[in-house]
């Protein structure tokens, strides 16, 4: 009796669908009317009409093929045209339920259904989109057994009964704040760049144009038209960062509640992600070049499974104080960072950074110097990457504390890891040809779900330290 | 020099033929194009016999020089409740692999390494830098004895 009948996704996501392809079919158009000149406008016109008219209808069958029913024990979906396939999700293996709301579903009131298992990543399944009462219907149901879901339980108790206890919120002040930190020049490139594919399209002569920019550029070329272009290159950075900010992390909120985390977020694309404790791999706390001297650090869990988030590992707290990051990392049961119980790396990182950062520097400055001679003196540059070196090795520490190994790196921008020793799968010793000559290795530690750079790798410490510490970190990993 | 974490043992001089084998497929693939470039566009080039030479040398690098020194380079140790892989001649990495975080294990046998009478043991972990660790050049029966032993370990630890 708990077996519901097969229902299909929102028509809704027919159009949403249709609407997203747009972009590219209209780029198909200029092609078209290339052409035009030779079929004539009329058959131009057919023709797009008959390619319109398959989209449609391919988006319509493939809506129509999917199915999804809500059985006693399992979730099951149904997709595909010629190739079916149908997926069957225990319900006992739900670890959870995601809502995500693009900007063109929140205008239908829909919202996309991610079903988290406790598995690997690839295989979590989605509906694309659903009205937002049914993805909240869906989400109880799955969440807590199959007898919920033959009441139809209306939206509001229900999120009611789902606020857990609020763990860390931004308000639009700090949101705004964040969004100071975020200058960016990359989105004005981005700008230029689309203007360059642009450009590609309509066949409009860049080149003149700023040919003759540059002309009056030369010709009025003063100190504060530079400033002053400067100024604006600085308005539209920030600019950018705050926008950019503010649609991401606008009413960011982390509550908590048994055993998971529920992370709402932004202004056009609203997202609601779990994120369940028993996943979570480990924690890295980073401070920035200028907001972590101010105090403002952020906080990312490394979750099995990985996540969509821009770095790779759900954003927990992307703009916080200490005490708030603090709060967070207790609710996950992970131990505190105790940045003065580390002890640093070799010595020898000294070197091995010195040569790193200022090899490339004494190269660039001699081979260029041999063309130009004044490009001496860059040379005068290298006592800096030489003073990061020194800087370097004082900031790399790590220490194996009670149930963590915690690593600390990073001068300008730093970076402090609490890998807890259960998440630990396997630990490599690397020494490279310079670290053999200088006697040290690299203890790198492996986890679960890692993605993108920055891994709690222990760059240079002494190799019969290392020796001895890959031992020391699997014997607590299986103790 | 190498790191004292466990005394490991070398792998099976078959996987040095392996190696080599390798090697000189590697060098042919050089080699060849290269002569028919020499031949073919032979009025064409300023100096005879450059790209040959090139091909040439790394050939014998490739097929004769480099495998004993790789295979010199490896080395395992399986403990019981770790197995231990090292490998690498210019960069050396040791790895050590908990038997309770092995997800599934391979023992795998390419055409060139029946011939020479090797086996591969490929361990995957949850991890994702070294979601696989393999451990080549083993006999067939190390490689099956030590799976087995995993499989024990892990299917007493579920």
């Amino acid at each position: 009796m708990n077996d519901e009948a097969p229902r299909r996704v929102h028509p809704g996501t027919v159009v949403i669908g249709l609407v997203k392809s747009a972009p590219s079919t209209l780029f198909a158009l200029p092609a078209m009317l290339a052409f035009g000149g030779e079929l004539g406008i009329g058959l131009v016109l057919l023709l797009t009409l008959a390619g319109v008219a398959a989209l449609t209808f391919f988006a319509w069958l493939s809506w129509w093929q999917l199915r999804y029913r809500l059985t006693a024990d399992a979730f099951l979906i149904e997709s595909g045209v010629l190739h079916r396939s149908r997926r069957s999700i225990p319900l006992e293996r739900v670890q959870d339920v995601s809502i995500e709301q693009k900007p063109l579903a929140r205008l239908l009131g829909l919202a996309l259904v991610r079903i988290e298992t406790g598995g690997g990543d690839k295989d979590e399944a989605t509906l694309d989109s659903v009205t937002l009462a049914e993805a909240r219907r869906l989400r109880l149901a799955l969440r807590r057994g199959p007898a919920v879901a033959a009441g139809e339980a209306g939206a509001a108790p229900e999120s009611a009964a789902d606020a857990g206890r609020a763990l860390f919120a931004m308000p639009l002040a700090r949101v705004l704040l964040y969004g100071l930190f975020n200058f960016s020049l990359v989105w004005l490139a981005a700008i230029f760049a689309l203007l360059q594919t642009v450009d590609d399209v309509l066949k409009f002569d860049w080149q003149a144009l700023i040919g003759i920019a540059g002309r009056e550029v030369r010709s009025h070329l003063t100190v504060t038209a530079g400033l002053s272009v400067l100024a604006v290159a600085l308005v539209l950075g920030v600019a950018a960062g705050l926008l950019r900010t503010l649609a991401r992390e606008y009413g960011f909120r982390l509550d908590a509640r048994e055993g998971r985390f529920r992370r709402v977020r932004g202004l056009l694309t609203r997202s609601e992600v779990v994120i369940v404790r028993a996943r979570v791999q480990l924690a890295l706390i980073r401070r920035g070049a200028i907001s972590g001297r101010l105090g403002w650090r952020s906080l990312d869990f490394q979750t099995l499974g990985g996540s969509d988030d821009r770095s790779g590992r759900q954003e927990m707290a992307p703009f916080a104080r200490e005490a708030e990051i603090e709060r967070v990392i207790d609710a996950a049961g992970l131990p505190r960072f105790e940045a003065d119980a580390l002890i640093p790396v070799s010595r020898g990182h000294i070197v091995r950074a010195a040569l790193r950062h200022g090899l490339p520097v004494v190269l660039a400055f001699a081979i260029g110097g041999a063309f130009l001679p004044w490009l001496w003196l860059g040379l005068a540059l290298v006592p800096i990457p030489v003073g990061v070196a020194l800087l370097q090795r004082r900031r790399h520490r790590y220490g194996l504390r009670d149930t963590s190994v915690q690593v600390t790196r990073g001068v300008l921008s730093q970076r402090e890891w609490i890998v807890p020793y259960d998440a630990i799968q396997t630990v490599s010793v690397r020494r490279s040809w310079l670290q053999r000559r200088l006697g040290l290795a690299t203890v790198a530690i492996d986890t679960a779900g890692a993605r993108g750079f920055h891994r709690p790798d222990i760059a240079d410490v002494a190799a019969p330290i290392a020796a001895e510490l890959a031992p020391a970190l699997l014997a607590r990993a299986l103790a | 020099m190498r790191l004292s974490i466990v005394p490991l043992q070398p792998l099976e001089p078959g996987q040095l033929n392996v190696l080599r084998a390798r090697g000189a497929v590697m060098a042919l693939g050089l080699l060849v194009p290269a002569a028919v470039v020499e031949i073919a566009l032979a009025d064409r080039l300023p100096v005879h016999g450059v790209l040959a030479g090139v091909a040439l040398l790394l050939g014998i690098w490739l097929a004769i020089v480099a495998p004993p020194r790789r295979w010199r380079h490896w080395g395992y140790a399986f403990t019981g409740s770790e197995l231990h892989v090292a490998h690498g001649w210019w960069t050396q990495v040791h790895t050590i692999v908990p038997v309770v975080r092995v997800q599934h294990i391979d023992v795998a046998q390419g055409p060139l390494e029946r011939g020479f009478g090797v086996a591969r043991l490929m361990l995957h972990t949850a991890g994702t830098d070294q979601t696989v660790v393999a451990l080549p050049g083993i006999t067939r029966a190390t490689a099956e004895e030590i799976r087995d032993a995993i499989r024990a370990r892990i299917g007493s630890a579920a």
